[in-house]
């Protein structure tokens, strides 16, 4: 048999094992309600191998297409439609997630590999709550597999097989947007898990203090990949989409940003509850929320109800059913809570109003207002149309209006919270602690009024926040250092610095991702404020000159790559000798022209080039459409986001010891045997 | 004053140090310059929606019927129209859709009031938590039981 032949039969196998999984999925979500009926409390552990039995089938069923993508097996539909031969290897391997049904199965996947983590998990640490955290997650398998089994099937057939593919969207083909997807479905499908345990706890009455600090690091880990995703599609839209930019307000990236947003205000109001026993029911009521929106991001990218650039052509039944079954999780889990929310009893805490969780409830509220305002300029096009029958635009010019000011008291909060302690603040010590960032901050705002007049208050206020911020973060850092160093004057400063920080990895690992938030913020004060743009026609030879930089344009020359023919202008720098390519690509099989930018970066700024249309001069001399950008301090956004990554990660390494690595391997060891 | 001296010193990065007047290039032709209207030509493109395209503006858009909208604000421009004016041209003939920017109108005006709305309410929820919180009365010292009174005792007539 050639391979060929024997893929064919493997992408039924794998068919076969999809459909299998979503029984077992199935039967994961009933296992305790029967155990409860039968009165049989065995078969409620069998949750635990189903679990395992899922992930294991779903990941074969993965496997053949990723297979069939890889052996250009064009009898199935996904790799016909999203591949060709031409196409290389790497994104061949990446195709599927490059389509709606692909995606979607994706989705589920991971979905899979982390209900089987949370069974290792919780096999020796919460053995008996487990199978109702599992059941949940069952019936959320069950239902995204039932999407994608029977309206989104990526196993499908074609026949007669055609000799080629389609190729995959050629602006998918670039590494960001090969690990965007991921990425944020790791995000995404992480808030389910937290989720779960919040209807298991619901269900079972089970007290918050005892699984809070366990959801505390998966939320932590979904918001880490939910940070990476975003950041990687701010990433691929800057370099691949060729506009300049790097964040439109599009209703996808909305979609991503809400349940960040919430999600952001959880990470926070879980240390509220684990550090003074506040906010449960409103931790549950962020779990729930934060999922939803997840699943309201997927419904919007998916259903095809909202025009945007990530759309994906789906027929009216898909929407259908991913909307009755967000309506269903959403009537379902909201109910429950409704019914049982207050299942345990408030402890009455005292508190002051200038305390360190005084401050979280204020992130809270700022937090929940931000994603409500996205969420608000997202639908609200759609309820009008719905209500009214006209049509309206909420565009970036609203957000960004809207916005700022939230960032701001966002930015506010970041500073002043870190500093405040717990439980009672005292206002003379914490006047102490603020002088310093203040004059900073003043310092700040003035240098920009003198070096940048003229200058809008908005770059005032930002550039005076972000000096107070960074300054807060300085304070913090040295006030604990200094404290160490004198107990322990044998230690130099680097070594104390450097202890201090690892002694509370849990503290120092969130100054670090407000760190990365503050050069976040420096990024995007400085495209927004001091961007330079010029668009220009021009001929070989002809320079163009913006900010202090002269472009020379030295003409276009044309060539072919595997699956695309390319037309590259050339500029060179005058000042600085580097040479920008930017191209427009054709895409021959699927008659799409690109257009991919070519970026020269340093630290401070980049000098950015897009080659447009050909216009014909006046002896006969081509000249073409040159715009050239000077973006400052882009680079910031990228350092930023990785810089959130490695703050996540020394949270996350915070007490992960031997014990819980000895559970974890008796566990293994006890499903693997 | 170090930190300070740090501190400004990053601030006068952040300040675009571009814009120095400079020579003829030594090594390049004539230096071509942006036609004074593109400037306002996306000023205004950026604020209009490109009607056939996934949520992008008309300056952003590749789109052809972009490209046509963007000559369309250019001739109105040279035709000496303000600004106001193109954009109530576009408006007349493609209704609001066509702002990125809702209206303050019956139907727009929801839209910049209610993130407003939902930040006093937020914020309102928020003050009350924390004042039930910090008005609380401090709770009872938990009862304790003849066991725990026993080693209390016990643990005395050590001292």
């Amino acid at each position: 048999m050639s391979p060929n032949g024997l893929s064919f039969n493997l992408i039924e196998l794998g068919h076969f094992a999809a459909i299998l999984a979503f029984v077992l999925a199935c039967l994961q979500g009933l296992a305790p309600i029967a155990a409860r009926l039968l009165r049989r409390p065995e078969l409620a552990r069998l949750t635990g191998n189903l679990a395992v039995a899922v992930f294991v089938l779903t990941s074969i069923g993965g496997a053949t297409i990723v297979y069939s993508f890889l052996t250009n097996n064009f009898s199935v539909l996904v790799v016909a439609s999203h591949s060709n031969t031409h196409l290389p290897l790497f994104y061949k391997a990446a195709a599927l997630w490059g389509g709606h049904k692909g995606s979607l199965f994706l989705w589920v996947w991971i979905l899979t590999f982390f209900t089987m983590l949370v069974a290792f998990d919780g096999h020796s640490r919460y053995p008996e709550r487990l199978p109702v955290i599992l059941a949940v997650q069952g019936w959320l398998i069950a239902g995204f597999y039932g999407l994608t089994l029977f309206l989104s099937n990526p196993f499908l057939r074609l026949f007669p097989v055609p000799a080629q593919g389609v190729d995959l969207n050629p602006l998918l083909q670039d590494p960001g947007m090969v690990m965007h997807p991921p990425m944020l479905y790791m995000g995404y499908v992480g808030f389910s898990v937290p989720f779960a345990f919040a209807m298991a706890a619901l269900i079972t009455r089970w007290k918050s203090e005892l699984w809070i600090g366990i959801i505390r690091r998966w939320a932590l880990i979904a918001w880490g990949f939910l940070t990476l995703g975003i950041v990687l599609g701010a990433w691929w839209s800057y370099y691949v989409l060729g506009w300049g930019g790097y964040w439109a307000w599009d209703p996808v990236e909305n979609a991503s940003f809400m349940p960040w947003l919430v999600g952001t205000a959880l990470i926070h109001s879980i240390t509220v509850q684990e550090r003074r026993r506040m906010l449960h029911t409103w931790n549950i009521f962020l779990v729930i929320t934060t999922f939803s929106l997840s699943l309201l991001g997927t419904f919007l990218v998916r259903s095809g109800v909202l025009s945007s650039v990530h759309a994906f052509a789906v027929d009216p039944g898909q929407g259908a059913y991913i909307l009755g079954f967000m309506t269903v999780v959403l009537a379902v889990s909201f109910g429950i809570f409704l019914v049982r929310g207050r299942y345990q009893e408030a402890e009455e805490t005292v508190t002051s109003p200038l305390s360190r969780e005084s401050l979280f409830v204020w992130n809270n509220v700022i937090f929940t207002t931000a994603a409500g305002c996205v969420l608000l300029g997202t639908l609200y096009p759609l309820a009008v149309d719905a209500l009214n029958g006209s049509r309206i635009t909420v565009g970036p010019p609203y957000f960004n209006t809207v916005m700022m000011p939230i960032f701001f008291i966002m930015l506010l909060l970041m500073a002043v919270g870190p500093l405040v302690p717990w439980r009672k603040a005292n206002l003379s010590r914490l006047r102490v602690r603020l002088l310093v960032p203040v004059i900073m901050g003043l310092v700040g705002a003035v240098s920009m009024a003198v070096f940048a007049w003229p200058v809008y208050w908005t770059g005032l206020v930002a550039v005076g926040l972000v000096s107070f911020v960074f300054g807060t973060l300085v304070v913090d850092l040295v006030r604990a250092v200094r404290q160490r160093h004198q107990q322990l004057i044998s230690e130099n400063v680097v070594t104390a610095t450097w202890r201090t920080v690892l002694g509370n990895r849990r503290h120092y690992g969130g100054m670090i991702v407000h760190l990365g938030i503050l050069m976040i913020a420096v990024g995007v004060v400085g495209t927004g404020l001091f961007r330079l743009e010029k668009s220009v026609v021009m001929a070989p030879g002809d320079v163009v000159q913006i900010g202090g930089e002269r472009l020379r344009f030295d003409g276009v020359r044309s060539f072919r790559k595997e699956n695309y023919v390319a037309l590259q202008g050339k500029l060179t720098s005058l000042d600085h000798g580097f040479v920008l390519r930017p191209e427009r690509r054709n895409y021959e099989d699927q008659q799409m022209p690109t257009t991919n930018a070519s970026v020269n970066s340093d630290p401070l700024r980049d000098v950015y080039a897009v080659i447009g249309g050909a216009v014909p001069g006046k002896n006969g001399i081509m000249r073409y459409v040159v715009q050239v950008y000077i973006n400052p301090l882009v680079e910031f956004l990228w350092l930023g986001g990785l810089t959130m990554i490695f703050g996540i990660g020394v949270t996350l390494s915070h007490r992960v010891g031997r014990v819980a690595h000895a559970a974890a391997t008796d566990a293994v060891s006890a499903y693997a045997k | 004053m170090r930190r300070l001296l740090l501190v400004t010193g990053l601030l006068v990065l952040l300040t675009p140090a571009f814009g120095t007047t400079l020579a003829t290039p030594q090594a390049g032709g004539r230096v071509v310059h942006e036609d004074a209207l593109t400037r306002k030509e996306l000023a205004i493109a950026r604020t209009l929606r490109c009607t056939v395209c996934q949520n992008e503006s008309v300056a952003d858009s590749k789109a052809g019927i972009a490209k046509d909208m963007r000559a369309l604000i250019r001739k109105q421009l040279r035709a000496g129209k303000s600004r106001e004016q193109i954009v109530a041209y576009f408006v007349s003939r493609y209704g609001d859709y066509i702002l990125l920017k809702p209206p303050f109108d019956a139907i727009g005006t929801v839209v910049w009031v209610l993130p407003l709305f939902l930040l006093v309410v937020l914020a309102l929820s928020g003050w009350l938590v924390i004042r039930r919180h910090s008005h609380a009365p401090v709770p009872p010292a938990p009862k304790l039981t003849e066991e725990d009174l026993a080693r209390v005792r016990a643990a005395r007539q050590q001292d």
